[in-house]
This record gives structure tokens, C-alpha cells and sequence, in this order.
């Protein structure tokens, strides 16, 4: 008894802190691929909470939400599956902040004194464009980002997911129904229907 | 054209060039996004990772608290119940099987008998009240027992 007592820890010890290290591994591991995927998709999720909501910080609160709920709840899930709920994560924050603006919309329509300063803390200088481009191009390019940008705020909210979650995101139809939580077949009827109001409201913007 | 089907007339607005062009646009969309709102979502990115880190790292404490002192301390606590179960309540319960060896007996019938079971099960409080009119000891209220052991099977 004595002796084997005495044989126990050097075999337990080795295999606690091979096993700890290996942990540690994998959570550092992790670490850096949630890193990287949530830098791959931060912008684009942006836009399309942007596009959803049409203000910067309501855009910038739910994808900031959006990235911890994933971070608590989902991180231990595979790599694989991360932009699918990312997404189902963004697109209900944004439709429960619809809500909430709907909500208070009605509230501060009742009140006698409106508070219209929502904008500002508004900077120029901050929120000048990073790159620079040629006055004609970028002209060109605010016009057609202008057209675009309306013409999607235009669109119902799932053909308007639909669309961006297809088109700018690159998701195939399955991971999009999956975000979007509905049948690959309604992701393709949103994504069409999405597509011919695009068409009709945009004109020769395919040119 | 059908918009359900998603074949022929979805492939020929695939070809329109609509999705390449908005998708370009939309890019280029994003490399436009201002410095204060890149940085914001850094931020954001970062509080999530470190969330995340927080987790796994909760996550390793736990693991190696219930490997390396958990496990330990209960088999402490089980073996410290254990003695004081056999000092104390251990002993009484044993005696008083040891005293009345017939009570104990009527006490396992009750638990495995097959109708007592069904009546626990349909919830017939009296099955319970007929069981408590029996006492403890094997002659106490044995003609009562009889009849109402026929209003049990009626039961």
C-alpha cells in the first residue's frame, strides 16, 4: 500500500500539467482564431447592422453585442459554425433594437419636449473616409454607394438580409438560412425578390 | 417569373452583373469606413476575445479544481458522513430493525408490493391512511387490516 502511495503522484503530476499545457493550448489557440474570424467579418457586419438600423452607434452597439454574446456562448463551438450564429446573433440585436426605437419613437412622439441631438457628437475629421481616392472616383463611388445604400434601406428587412448576407458577406444559401434562421428556400425567394427591386429602383447601375 | 423556383430567371439576373457591381460597390464601401468607427470595433473585438479568454480560463479552474481538490474533499465529506452516520443515526436506525425484525419486514412489503405501488402512483391517499391504521407492530389493528385490505383491492 505504502509503496504503491509512494509510486502515485509521479505518475498523476506529469499527466495534470501535460494535460493543463495542453489546455492551455488549445484556449490560447482559440483565442486567436475568434481574433481573426471577428476582424474578418467586423466591417461587413457593420455595414449590414448600419443598413438595418440606418445609425453609426446603434450599428457599432449591436455588433459590439453581437461579438460578445458569440464570445460567452459560442467560442468552444467549432470555427465552422461561428459566422452562421455571428450572424443570427447581429440580425436579432438589430431587430430587437428596431423595436426598441419603434417603441421609443411612439413614447418621445407623446412627450412635449423632443431631444433631436442624437447626432451630435458628430466629428468630421474622425469620421473622414481612410483612403484616398481620386476626386472623379470617388465621386463616382459616393454616388453609386448613395443609390445603393437607398435602394436597399428600401427593401424589406429579410430581403435586405438576404441580400447582404449573399452578396457582401459571401455566404452560400444554406449558412444564410442558418443566420437568417428559415429554409433555403425562403433565402432564395428573399435573395430574388431582393434582386428584381434592386433592379427596378437602381436602373443602369448594373452598367 | 417565378421568384420560388429560383432556376432559369434567377441565373439570368446572376449574369446582369447587378451582384458584381453592388458587391463591389459594398467593398469598396467598407474601405471607406472612418478611423473613430475601425477603431471602436477593434475595441469591441477585443473585449469579446478577452471575454472569451475569461471563459476558457474559468473554464480550466474549474476543471482543475474539481480534478485536484474537489474530488478529494468529497471523498473526505463522504467518508466523515459515513462515520458519523454509523456513530449515531446509524446505530438507531439498526437497532430498531434488530428490536422488531417483523416491523422492518412489514415495512419492505409495503415498499415492494406491487399494489401498493400502483395506488402510490395513482396518487390514493388512502392507501397511505389504511397504511398508517396498521401501527407498527405486526398484531396491532390486524382485524382492521383485514378489512380494509379487502377495501384496498377495491381500491
Amino acid at each position: 500500500m505504502n509503496a504503491f502511495a509512494s509510486v502515485a503522484p509521479p505518475y498523476n503530476m506529469p499527466a495534470t500539467s501535460r494535460g493543463d499545457t495542453l489546455l492551455n493550448d488549445t484556449a490560447e489557440a482559440r483565442s486567436r482564431a475568434l481574433n481573426q474570424f471577428l476582424a474578418s467579418v467586423e466591417l461587413k457586419a457593420y455595414k449590414i447592422a448600419q443598413a438595418g438600423l440606418r445609425h453609426q452607434d446603434d450599428a457599432l452597439d449591436a455588433v459590439q453585442d453581437a461579438m460578445l454574446q458569440l464570445a460567452r456562448a459560442y467560442a468552444d463551438r467549432p470555427a465552422a459554425e461561428w459566422k452562421p450564429l455571428f450572424y443570427r446573433i447581429l440580425e436579432n440585436r438589430i431587430r430587437d433594437m428596431q423595436r426598441r426605437r419603434t417603441v421609443r419613437g411612439r413614447v418621445m412622439a407623446w412627450l412635449p419636449f423632443r431631444r433631436d441631438e442624437e447626432d451630435d457628437d458628430s466629428d468630421p475629421i474622425s469620421q473622414a473616409p481612410s483612403q484616398d481616392l481620386p476626386p472623379v472616383a470617388r465621386l463616382e463611388l459616393d454616388e453609386a454607394m448613395t443609390a445603393l445604400d437607398g435602394a436597399l434601406a428600401q427593401l424589406p428587412g429579410r430581403q435586405r438580409q438576404a441580400f447582404l448576407l449573399r452578396n457582401l458577406e459571401g455566404l452560400d444559401v444554406a449558412q444564410t438560412a442558418q443566420a437568417m434562421g428559415c429554409s433555403e428556400g425562403s433565402v432564395k425567394t428573399h435573395y430574388f425578390r431582393a434582386l428584381q427591386a434592386l433592379r427596378l429602383k437602381l436602373g443602369d447601375f448594373e452598367q | 417569373m417565378n421568384a420560388s423556383d429560383g432556376g432559369p430567371s434567377q441565373s439570368t439576373l446572376l449574369q446582369s452583373g447587378l451582384e458584381v457591381r453592388s458587391r463591389l460597390v459594398l467593398e469598396a464601401g467598407l474601405s471607406r469606413i472612418d478611423a473613430r468607427t475601425r477603431s471602436r470595433l477593434n475595441q469591441a473585438r477585443q473585449a469579446a476575445v478577452a471575454e472569451a479568454a475569461r471563459g476558457s480560463a474559468l473554464m480550466w479552474l474549474h476543471r482543475a479544481f474539481t480534478r485536484q481538490a474537489l474530488m478529494p474533499a468529497g471523498a473526505a465529506a463522504a467518508a466523515a458522513l459515513l462515520a458519523v452516520f454509523m456513530l449515531s443515526g446509524g446505530h438507531h436506525l439498526t437497532q430498531s430493525v434488530a428490536d422488531n425484525p417483523a416491523s422492518a419486514l412489514d415495512v419492505l412489503d409495503l415498499v415492494t408490493d406491487d399494489d401498493a405501488m400502483n395506488l402510490m402512483e395513482d396518487n390514493d391517499s388512502s392507501f397511505y391512511e389504511w397504511a398508517a391504521a396498521q401501527g407498527d407492530s405486526p398484531g396491532q389493528g390486524a382485524g382492521q387490516g383485514a378489512g380494509n385490505g379487502t377495501g384496498r383491492a377495491t381500491t
